[in-house]
């Protein structure tokens, strides 16, 4: 199977993946709005009932007027339509990302859900990869060194620390961090809203400001975890004969760890570390939550706490469709860094 | 057919080995630690926490902090102090028509208690007009009473708080006025009626400075009720009880409604650990007889289930586990949470699970065992199952930790069950309320440490045990 078919199948696959998930989260979605619009159709019918009293212009016939409208609200938001068919209307819609507006405006002015993900993922997206690269960074380092040195202090030190980190909530770990560095030593803001007013360099030096404390926190309960997998794999990749044969041929040991057995345990390496990013997204977006930063945590926060339905099925949506490019990529990704693969990395997942 | 013989020494040779893992030990310790907290919680605490969460405690300080903190802040805070029903009785004693309570209080703090609280104090009248009418007062031990409280008109059963009343705080300030000689002037007067801290006055030195830097003065109080019963009227003390409202609380503080957050604490160890061992053998049952399934059946089957395998593998579980939250009302209730994480825990195990089973299918006796015609259900339960058992045991204790902290990163959402005290709740309450903000630390460590040790627990037990029951896999 070439490399172009491979991907293509991949690609088939998560389109249907998809398209399931988004008719299955429609199907709930049009219950739960159900209910939502028609508690709107009355608040309408009885605010246009209001406002007509309020100018004499009362109809004759309260009941029957009252009846119209609310047939023609049911027309307009389509709840006169079958079960099926709504649920079938809303998948499409969300699949062109059309997701309506929110009841209450969010960052400011804005209603329309499209613009605020697109708002918010930028700035989700520019959080967590500034994390997720000093993790990876940090964690091989000490990887390899632990590989290098197994069963030594360092090494001991570093599995325990991977095993407390990775028992931590890192949403908690975030509040500790507040705690420590926003109230008892006020080093950092404890809003990450950046501030409206600055712009230019000033911009980038309060937005950096902001990112250290959600930084951190993402690193400090990733990395351990990181260290560990890099560290196991590292071993198993020692003991390969190739290393004892580069080894034999006075290859200088630096060489040896970081050319030959880093360059073998790539691809495991790479595919692990797009699969823990995707798994620790999660984890990161409640974080942001924390610190306020107005990313997607934030906005899921809100659409949670005022129940906008509306919000929750865009990032939803968004959520999964990143997820699964994730997943493409590191398919990707394993395929072209190791030759003998033929099914996808996510088989061995 | 196992023999009892041979389980018992296959349990003696898993011990040999399991002793000798130090984590594992740590992880035992600390799992028993978590089974006595959680069933012992309603003898540590109170039976009706989990229905008492749900209010306000009236009777309880707001955001204090425990009172061990004075130990190392070197000022000592007062606690909370009650006199229940049964000791208030041992001090009253009845003058004519007056009953009068007498409550002896030894004030050793350098802050004093923050409120005075009378609650449940019943007054019956016959009469038309006269109503049993109460006096406060507070004797010192230099020998000054001041009247907190006087003539209060006591129809039906009567709360009083003296702190935050204005008329009182009028009351305290003219005391002082009167004992001082000190002039005010009125607009200062007037801020002081609103935001006077009343006890911190009450139970100070006599000094001109004592409205705006009270020194504590310290020895025996007696909090005096004088209750007038004029003819035709009776007072009911049977259910009155004293509470000098503490500026610290019990082991660990209270929040912004004046809960217990020990008690919290401990009853929150009870669905932390259940939401967790159940989803953890729920996820694992369901992956490893998924996988045996896939395995045994094998062609078509196996394919099928192996694409709706990796159908499940690539959703992502928490914004769909938010939007069935949301679906289910805004509340997912214990089992919902355990079912919903069960769906989507069970893919990775499953996986696994069937290339362990294949390995274990093309042994000589499972054919030897088709051969002699043993059914489908004997095959997988008897030959194949049994043989992934430690494999299984292992999955279960390191599945438990992401369970809780799924289950603590849903109730911090706000998308907990609310009949239920979960710590993912105390921190989502304490996130609303800003405490990492305002430095409210007894309200944000220990809730995350008691999840982060639940969930270290069964890392240590999951590892250990991974290491004595899966030896191939053990690493160097």
């Amino acid at each position: 199977m070439g490399m172009g078919k491979y991907l293509l199948i991949r690609i088939i696959n998560a389109l249907i993946v998809l398209s399931i998930v988004t008719l299955v989260v429609s199907a709930l979605f049009v219950k739960m709005a159900e209910k939502d619009l028609e508690n709107r159709i009355q608040e309408l019918v009885n605010s246009e009932y209001q406002s007509l009293l309020q100018q004499n212009k009362a109809p004759s016939d309260p009941e029957k007027w009252r009846e119209e409208r609310i047939a023609y609200y049911k027309h307009q938001f389509k709840l006169d339509r079958p079960y099926w068919w709504r649920v079938l209307y809303y998948a499409k819609r969300t699949i062109l990302l059309d997701f309506g507006n929110t009841r209450i405006p969010i960052f400011g002015t804005e209603r329309n859900v499209k613009n605020i993900i697109s708002l918010a993922l930028p700035r989700t997206i520019l959080l967590f990869t500034t994390a997720q690269i000093i993790v990876i960074i940090i964690g091989l380092l000490l990887g390899v060194k632990a590989a290098q040195k197994v069963g030594s202090l360092f090494d001991r030190t570093l599995s325990i620390l991977a095993l407390i980190t990775t028992s931590i909530p890192m949403w908690w770990f975030g509040m500790m961090m507040l705690l420590i560095f926003a109230f008892k030593l006020g080093w950092f803001p404890a809003n990450s809203m950046p501030d409206p007013n600055l712009t230019g360099l000033a911009h980038v030096l309060d937005v950096a400001k902001r990112l250290v404390l959600p930084v951190t926190t993402i690193v400090f309960v990733l990395f351990g975890g990181w260290a560990w997998v890099t560290r196991n794999i590292m071993i198993g990749t020692m003991q390969e004969d190739f290393i004892m044969a580069a080894r034999a041929k006075g290859v200088p040991e630096r060489k040896v760890i970081y050319g030959h057995a880093l360059r073998a345990a790539a691809p495991p390496i790479v595919t692990m570390t797009i699969f823990s990013l995707l798994g620790s997204l999660g984890g990161a977006i409640i974080t942001e939550s924390v610190f306020n930063w107005p990313g997607m945590g934030r906005v899921y926060w809100i659409a949670i706490q005022t129940n906008e339905i509306n919000l929750v099925m865009g990032l939803t949506f968004i959520s999964v469709a990143l997820y699964l490019i994730g997943v493409i990529i590191a398919d990707i990704s394993y395929g072209f860094l190791d030759p003998r693969v033929r099914v996808g990395a996510s088989a061995s997942m | 057919m196992v023999r009892w013989v041979d389980l018992k020494d296959s349990l003696s040779n898993f011990w040999f080995e399991f002793k000798r893992q130090k984590t594992g030990i740590l992880g035992v310790l600390l799992l028993i630690f978590w089974i006595l907290v959680a069933i012992g919680a309603p003898y540590i605490t109170e039976p009706d926490i989990p229905e008492k969460w749900r209010s306000i405690w009236i009777e309880y300080p707001k955001t204090v902090p425990p009172t061990w903190v004075g130990i190392f802040s070197g000022v000592s805070e007062a606690p909370q102090y009650v006199v229940p029903p049964e000791e208030l009785q041992k001090y009253v004693r009845v003058e004519g028509t007056k009953v009068i309570v007498d409550i002896p209080y030894n004030m050793k703090y350098d802050v004093p208690p923050q409120d005075i609280v009378i609650m449940g104090i019943s007054g019956n009248s016959t009469h038309k007009r006269l109503k049993p009418s109460l006096t406060l007062k507070v004797l010192r031990p230099d020998g000054e009473e001041i009247t907190l409280v006087s003539g209060l008109k006591i129809k039906g059963t009567t709360n009083i708080q003296v702190a935050r009343d204005s008329s009182v705080r009028k009351t305290v300030i003219n005391w002082v006025k009167q004992k001082t000689g000190i002039q005010l002037d009125p607009t200062k007067e007037f801020q002081l009626v609103t935001t006077l801290d009343t006890l911190k006055v009450v139970f100070a030195k006599l000094s001109p400075d004592m409205l705006d830097n009270p020194q504590a003065l310290k020895g025996e109080y007696h909090i005096i009720l004088e209750i007038k019963t004029p003819k035709g009227t009776s007072v009911d003390l049977s259910n009155t009880k004293l509470i000098l409202t503490g500026r610290t609380y019990g082991y660990l503080g209270t929040d912004d409604k004046g809960r217990d957050l020990f008690a919290g604490i401990v009853w929150g160890s009870r669905v932390s650990l259940t939401i967790g061992i159940a989803t953890a053998v729920l996820t694992v049952l369901v992956g490893i007889f998924y996988g045996v399934a896939a395995a045994y059946f094998g062609g078509w089957t196996d394919e099928l289930m192996m694409r709706f395998q990796e159908f499940m593998a690539s959703i992502p579980s928490l914004p769909i586990l938010i939007l069935l939250g949301t679906y289910f009302g805004g509340h997912i209730q214990l089992w919902q949470i355990v079912l919903l994480l069960t769906v989507f825990g069970w893919v990775g195990i499953a996986r696994v699970a069937r290339s362990m089973a294949y390995q274990i299918k093309e042994q000589t006796y499972v054919e030897a065992a088709i051969a002699l015609g043993a059914g489908t259900g004997r095959i997988i339960f008897k030959h194949m199952v049994p043989q992934l058992l430690p494999y299984a045991f292992a999955q279960m204790a390191l599945n438990v930790p992401s369970a809780v902290l799924s289950e603590a990163s849903l109730s911090f959402l706000g998308l907990g069950d609310p009949t239920q005290v979960t710590w993912g709740q105390i921190l989502h309450d304490a996130q609303n309320a800003g405490a990492a903000v305002n430095g409210y630390w007894w309200w944000v460590i220990p809730p995350g440490l008691a999840i982060a040790l639940v969930a270290l627990t069964f890392v240590l037990l999951g590892t250990a045990l991974d290491r004595v029951l899966n030896p191939r896999l053990r690493r160097l």
